[in-house]
């Protein structure tokens, strides 16, 4: 029972963590057709600027969030307007803007080997190892705080899209940009933000997984991959297939831990990839990202 | 670079079922999308040496009935058959090797190859059926269809009523049986239209190709059609003469709404 | 025209071949000097060949590191005891062994564009893992050593320019033949191409297969260069990297960008490792970034803009100018 409980609270925290890394990738390639290959970076860059906070500033990871995701939301916009607008749109554009944004990705881990090496860090706070009792096992108190935080951050962002003013332009140019400019709207500011927001979820979902995991500069390209399975499984713009599809990985890649040396798991993400995409390309809920 | 095997390719295939089979047809052919009934049980023929004009109201389904015939999507039910051969749920690079063939309605040339190699890959896939090397026979098309002088261009150079021809041109190449015509006419100016008829009609008389066009514009369809099919709403509503069509008030409804039979198209 | 330029390319390139082939003998070049051509000329053809899926067909994989890894530890296992094969069937086998994994990666052409490109990083990292979990085959973390043959390694030389010759050529028949025509209207538009006759699910797959196959006969050579090898660099991302690197250098897409490329990958590989170590990361993403935005085509596009202006400040006979030039 005990342990039942320890991997469902796993399987939930991880779903949380992935659906809310999904959602960063899914939103920029649902609005701007571009698939931010630089997505993994700032994962980690997200995982280190906690890390730093903490360790200079001594701030709390959890008091960060606000900081950590303002940053690299600043930083997505900064991308955006510096890098990414140059590039032609479109089918023309595929490989150019993820050979550029793959370069991005370089740059990251390059600057985060320079400035931490190559260590594995994490960020340990003096109640991450406190337990709560959970249905009579102990659980870390850290990675319910992940799990809640996780949990609640693709909610709110579907809040966003569908209850306010600019989640109603940025869903409104993902289907017909060019429809956008004739009714007003300022497309390009809403590439910016919407790129913004994409990668401050990725900043985010790194500091949550910096508080339960270790990690280096290289961390990020399963999560990467990780995301991109669930956007494939769960299809774009669906909050509920995401989350779906999030579960299920979490479920797999929960169980794959039991029967699998631990540095195989990473190759479940994988081999989940080709499973859906020989069984189900059109995703969970048939809304299709492929091709 | 293959030709079409015998299995797929009908022509080569002895004792048609039925010696009167038409050319082509589409028996009971339906396509539903989620709960949308885009096209409801069409019948149509083709009989060799024929155009056949397609037309219809928007959303009446015409472009989703090539995508079937084409092979580019499967049916939901019925068939499409190629000289009495079922053909249907075949994937279209099959079909267009056996010599069904479409354009586009939004014209789509490879725009990183010249006008010549885009209609050399089109010839790559007629061989068998035309001697010669592609890139021969793609010249001789390009000569066809009056774009000889553009060969070393870039699609992205021409006008629209250009990469018209040069789609018709790609099609050509191929050397097709069925050639079906997407709103060829449609969108260019009216010298333009009326050389593109021309063209249409010669291919017919002098290439020996049988022609399915879906068109909105009237004066091209009526002129060039033998006989015309009416889709309204995924189904067939009305077929025959272009006179008999044009006076069809099913059709005129169709098109003008109720109330209109009193007024002429 | 079009004959006679080709008849002259061709000299031109058996000129040199032949040049390189005598120039060890002729110069008497130093084993460093010998070694860096040799590792040049190997990277030659596994750029050209990565750039037979990536240049000409559009999908860019960031994973061929796998293919490079199989084909690098098939044949080092087949050349150590118990029974050692000669080098080249070794070789050749490891390439085979490759081309069959590339052709079980065939879901991943089911994606388009970025998808795949994804994928293919996936195929990179599992394929990493389970090579160096599997002890038995890839001695884990410690690698392989091969035995030490001098000879062989002098040899090489020829061997990694026979091979280089011979993947150019076939990428200059590949991009000329009906059958690259293909493959560039598969990287335009694949539906479209589907509806003139390709059948773009069997083109993809032949070219993935040769890709990976000479990218592991590659990785073959390599081994036996070395004579050393381990997973977490064959198989590595880093690995993976440099294909995609090599390529957009020194152009993507055009016949011979990525062997142009190539040889300034390995120079700036030397130069970076010997200078800057723990820069070389940020450098290759820098030039990346610079690359895409500013020269698309690299190296070659440079080249050709160099040249396009040059034939504007020399125009050849013909109509007078009417005005005249600055």
């Amino acid at each position: 029972m005990a342990r039942l409980v320890d991997l469902a609270v796993s399987a939930v925290l991880l779903a949380g963590l992935y659906a809310t890394m999904a959602y960063g990738l899914g939103l920029i390639y649902g609005v701007l057709r571009v698939v931010n290959l630089a997505h993994g970076g700032v994962i980690m860059a997200g995982a280190y600027l906690g890390w730093v906070l903490y360790g200079w500033v001594g701030l709390d990871p959890y008091l960060s969030i606000p900081i950590v995701v303002g940053v690299t939301f600043l930083l997505g916009m900064g991308l955006y307007r510096g890098l990414v607008r140059h590039l032609p749109r479109g089918p023309a554009g595929g490989p150019a803007s993820l050979l550029l944004l793959f370069g991005v990705w370089l740059v990251l881990r390059n600057a985060a080997y320079l400035l931490f090496t190559g260590n594995d860090q994490s960020i340990r706070t003096a109640y991450s190892t406190r337990a709560i009792s959970l249905f009579g096992t102990w659980v870390d108190a850290s990675r319910l705080a992940v799990l809640a935080i996780a949990v609640v951050t693709p909610l709110l962002l579907h809040a966003i899209l569908w209850r306010t003013h600019l989640g109603r332009a940025i869903r409104a140019v993902a289907q017909n940009a060019d429809s956008c400019t004739l009714v007003g709207i300022d497309v390009e500011r809403i590439y910016t933000i919407t790129f913004g927001m994409g990668t401050a979820l990725a900043g985010l979902a790194g500091l949550l997984s910096a508080t339960i995991f270790s990690f280096n500069p290289g961390f990020g390209s399963g999560e990467l991959l990780k995301s991109f399975v669930v956007v494939v499984l769960g299809g774009l713009g669906s909050v509920l297939g995401t989350g779906v599809a999030a579960l299920i990985l979490a479920v797999v890649e929960v169980f794959a831990i039991l029967v699998l040396p631990s540095y195989l798991t990473a190759a479940v993400g994988f081999v989940m990839l080709v499973l859906v995409l020989v069984v189900r390309p059109g995703g969970l809920f048939g809304q299709r990202v492929l091709g | 670079m293959t030709s079409p095997d015998s299995a797929t390719n009908p022509r080569s295939s002895s004792g048609a079922p039925g010696g009167d089979a038409p050319l082509l047809a589409t028996r009971a052919l339906s396509k539903t999308f989620g709960g949308l009934k885009a096209v409801d049980a069409v019948d149509l023929e083709l009989r060799q040496g024929e155009i056949l004009g397609v037309i219809g109201p928007n959303g009446a389904g015409k472009t989703t009935l090539f995508s079937l015939i084409a092979g580019s999507i499967a049916p939901t039910s019925g068939e499409v058959q190629l000289r009495g051969w079922k053909v249907s749920g075949r994937p279209a690079y099959k079909l267009v090797r056996a010599g069904v063939v479409r354009t586009h309605q939004i014209v789509r040339p490879f725009p990183n190859l010249t006008v010549a190699e885009n209609v050399t890959v089109g010839a790559i896939h007629g061989a068998g059926r035309a001697p010669g090397p592609a890139r021969e026979r793609a010249a001789e098309v390009l000569a066809f269809v009056d774009l000889a002088d553009r060969a070393r261009d870039l699609p992205g150079t021409l006008t629209l009523a250009g990469r018209k021809r040069l789609e018709l041109a790609r099609a050509l190449a191929i050397v097709p049986e069925v050639l079906l015509l997407d709103e060829v006419v449609a969108g260019v100016n009216p010298a333009e239209a009326m050389r593109l008829a021309g063209l249409i009609r010669r291919i017919r008389d002098e290439r020996g190709v049988s022609i399915v066009m879906i068109e909105h514009v009237m004066p091209a369809v009526m002129s060039l059609s033998d006989r015309i099919v009416v889709l309204d709403h995924g189904k067939k509503i009305a077929e025959g003469a272009p006179a008999e069509v044009a006076a069809d008030p099913l059709v005129i409804e169709a098109y003008f709404g109720k109330g209109a039979g009193g007024a002429r198209a | 025209m079009r004959a006679l330029l080709g008849a002259r390319a061709a000299i031109a390139f058996a000129v040199v071949v032949a040049a390189l082939a005598l120039l060890p003998v002729v110069l008497d070049l130093s084993p460093y000097d010998r070694n860096l051509l040799t590792l040049a000329f190997l990277m030659i053809a596994g750029s050209l060949a990565w750039n037979w899926m990536g240049g000409y067909l559009g999908q860019v994989s960031f994973g061929h590191a796998a293919m490079f890894g199989i084909g690098g530890f098939v044949a080092a296992r087949l050349m150590m005891e118990p029974s050692p094969m000669p080098p080249l069937l070794a070789w050749l086998l490891g390439g085979v062994a490759a081309g069959v994994f590339s052709l079980g990666a065939h879901p991943t052409l089911r994606l388009r564009g970025p998808y795949f490109s994804i994928a293919t990083i996936g195929v990179g990292e599992a394929s990493r893992l389970v090579f160096t979990w599997w002890e038995d085959f890839t001695g884990g973390a410690s690698g392989l050593s091969l035995p030490i043959d001098i000879a062989l390694k002098a040899r090489l030389y020829w061997w990694a320019l026979g091979l280089a010759a011979l993947v150019v050529i076939a990428s200059f028949l590949l991009r000329r033949s009906a059958f690259g025509l293909q493959l560039l209207a598969i990287k335009a538009d694949v539906d479209a191409a589907a509806d003139v006759g390709v059948n773009a699910t069997f083109s993809q797959d032949v070219v993935m297969v040769l890709s990976g196959a000479v990218v592991g006969l590659t990785g073959a050579l390599y081994a036996s260069f070395f004579a050393f090898i381990e997973p977490s660099d064959m198989f590595g991302f880093d690995r993976s990297i440099a294909f995609v690197l090599m390529s957009v250098i020194g152009g993507v897409g055009t016949i011979l960008g990525p062997a142009l490329g190539a040889i300034v990958f390995v120079l700036l590989r030397q130069f970076l490792l010997a200078s800057y170590p723990q820069l070389y990361l940020g450098l290759y993403g820098v030039l990346l970034i610079l690359i895409i935005l500013f020269e698309p085509l690299g190296l070659t596009g440079l080249g050709l803009r160099a040249l396009r202006a040059w034939q504007r400040r020399r125009p050849h006979g013909g109509a007078p100018r009417t005005v005249a030039a600055p």
